[in-house]
């Protein structure tokens, strides 16, 4: 029954946002604000980041709820967007750091996260921060949230095969890094 | 924190985080702003700028995509191999159409590109097929190989007088003689192996047969019953048909959901029920994932179940020895 008065409720304040009514907007964010920044930490591996992303993800939010059909939860929806606006914000990032990383030294940035962290009784949350990019987000999205391959596929447009490459390297490094 | 806790640690993190402070003023200053109607202007200078970029980017795929240096670099490791019947020093290259054997002897390594390597094993033959970019592939003629990859999946291919191998992110052995009799064992990761539309995922700690002439066999895991592992060969290789497949379901345990899984593809329509249910039994299905879209192979489903399956296996393979894992779940029995 409470699931069901909840739906509705939900409902109601998605109508209403999407008519630009803020204070439901702002109800809707502050039911979900830790999901996602959650999500935004975990996926980025940066606490100052995860606040932009946050807040990025929901005003992207806001612009695109006119598209927000309803064939799905509000909230998975918007956890969906959330993946998209980081995965797009890391690919920038990336690309600009790659114009000054020297193409011969590939691992640089896995190392570097790797040395900042030795010795500190690193923990699992710390060691997922200091994965690759690629590796940490199908890290997150499939052993902590709890996504499909196929789901990841369709929400970072990487094959299925590659998803699992990814999260087989993810499980690797990371067992290697707790070993120590 | 024992690395072996990982997953079980993974599941366990809170799904939600309070943010350091309240973002929601920076929220309504910038979509009161939106509001305003900064969308759609700029239109065609971002097209003109885009254009001229797309055209760039096209170029440079071209560039990176095309076949670079056919040679793959090999060494001795024991005996006295041979590259297109001329003996190998401490080490030389390969080139595409070459051919390396070994004799009973004999071990060498040969570098895959710069994605990997293969150890071939005494008495075996193996010639480089393809060295491209997008495409590093061998021949095993026969012998035996053991391929570590390191690269994205679909990259390395080895073609055997079955089927193909395809790396998925991976390690594994490869063995076979030369009617195609042989066996997939995969150390890490994942291998497809694929022969006349007949596919079979085969993950860590798993095995799969191979037959002159055959389909790949149902792949099982390395501790699966006997029972199971005759009865999954008679299916495949010894036309056991219907009263094979229902040995195997009688026989099958939940840690062998692989191989059940395989099976609900290869039986006959009629017997894909039998083998749903008694999958369903040892490892209930995930939401999303039907009775009636399984039975009539509805790949969408069939892939969703296969992410349960394939989970639950790494967790059991991952945690031997550490802690118990319920099969049926993938969750700790403690």
């Amino acid at each position: 029954m409470s699931s069901l008065t909840n739906a509705v409720v939900l409902d109601e304040r998605v109508v209403r946002a999407r008519g630009g009514d803020e204070a439901a907007f702002e109800s809707l964010y502050r039911e979900h604000t830790g999901r996602v920044y959650a999500l935004c930490l975990r996926l980025s591996g940066d606490r100052g980041r995860a606040a932009d992303l946050t807040q990025d993800v929901f005003v992207r939010c806001w612009e695109k709820l006119g598209t927000f059909r309803g064939e799905s939860a509000f909230g998975s929806w918007l956890y969906r967007l959330a993946v998209n606006v980081v995965w797009m914000a890391n690919r920038g990032d990336r690309r600009r750091e790659e114009r000054v990383v020297p193409v011969a030294e590939p691992d640089l940035h896995e190392r570097a996260t790797r040395d900042a962290t030795a010795g500190l009784g690193i923990d699992l949350e710390r060691a997922i921060a200091t994965l690759p990019e690629g590796a940490r987000e199908v890290f997150v999205l499939y052993d902590v949230e709890g996504y499909s391959h196929e789901d990841i596929a369709r929400m970072t447009g990487v094959a299925v095969g590659t998803s699992k490459a990814q999260l087989f390297r993810a499980r690797r490094l990371l067992r290697e890094r707790l070993e120590r | 924190m024992n690395e072996k806790e990982l997953q079980d640690a993974a599941r366990q993190l809170p799904r939600s985080i309070e943010p350091p402070q309240d973002l929601w003023p920076g929220i309504r200053e910038r979509i009161g702003r939106t509001k305003a109607g900064e969308g759609g202007r700029g239109r065609w200078d971002r097209r003109v700028i885009w254009i001229p970029l797309a055209l760039a980017a096209g170029v440079a795929a071209i560039l990176l995509l095309r076949p670079r240096g056919e040679t793959w670099a090999v060494q001795r490791v024991a005996g006295a191999p041979r590259v297109n019947d001329a003996p190998l020093g401490a080490s030389g290259t390969m080139r595409v159409g070459q051919v390396l054997e070994t004799d009973d002897s004999s071990r060498a390594t040969i570098a895959v590109g710069g994605i990997g390597h293969v150890d071939v094993q005494p008495g075996t033959r193996v010639r480089l097929v393809r060295a491209e970019v997008t495409d590093h592939r061998l021949a095993l003629a026969y012998g035996g190989i053991h391929a570590k990859v390191d690269a994205p999946p679909r990259l390395f291919f080895v073609d055997t007088p079955v089927g193909t191998a395809v790396d998925l992110g991976c390690e594994y052995v490869l063995e076979t003689d030369s009617s195609g009799r042989g066996r997939l064992h995969v150390t890490g990761g994942y291998v497809e192996f694929a022969w006349s539309g007949v596919r079979s995922v085969v993950p860590v700690d798993a095995y799969a047969e191979t037959r002159g002439g055959r389909p790949p066999g149902v792949p099982y895991v390395s501790d699966a019953p006997a029972t199971l592992v005759a009865a999954l060969d008679s299916f495949a290789f010894a036309s056991g048909g219907p009263p094979a497949a229902h040995a195997a379901l009688a026989a099958a345990r939940s840690e062998d959901a692989i191989s059940l899984w395989h099976l609900l593809s290869r039986v006959d329509a009629p017997d894909r029920g039998a083998v749903y249910d008694r999958l369903a039994t040892l490892v209930p299905p995930p939401d999303g994932v039907v009775r009636d879209r399984a039975i009539v192979l509805d790949s969408a489903t069939l892939d969703r179940y296969w992410s349960r399956i394939e989970r639950i296996h790494f967790r059991i393979v991952t945690l031997r020895g550490v802690r118990p894992i319920d099969a049926r779940t993938g969750l700790s029995k403690e």
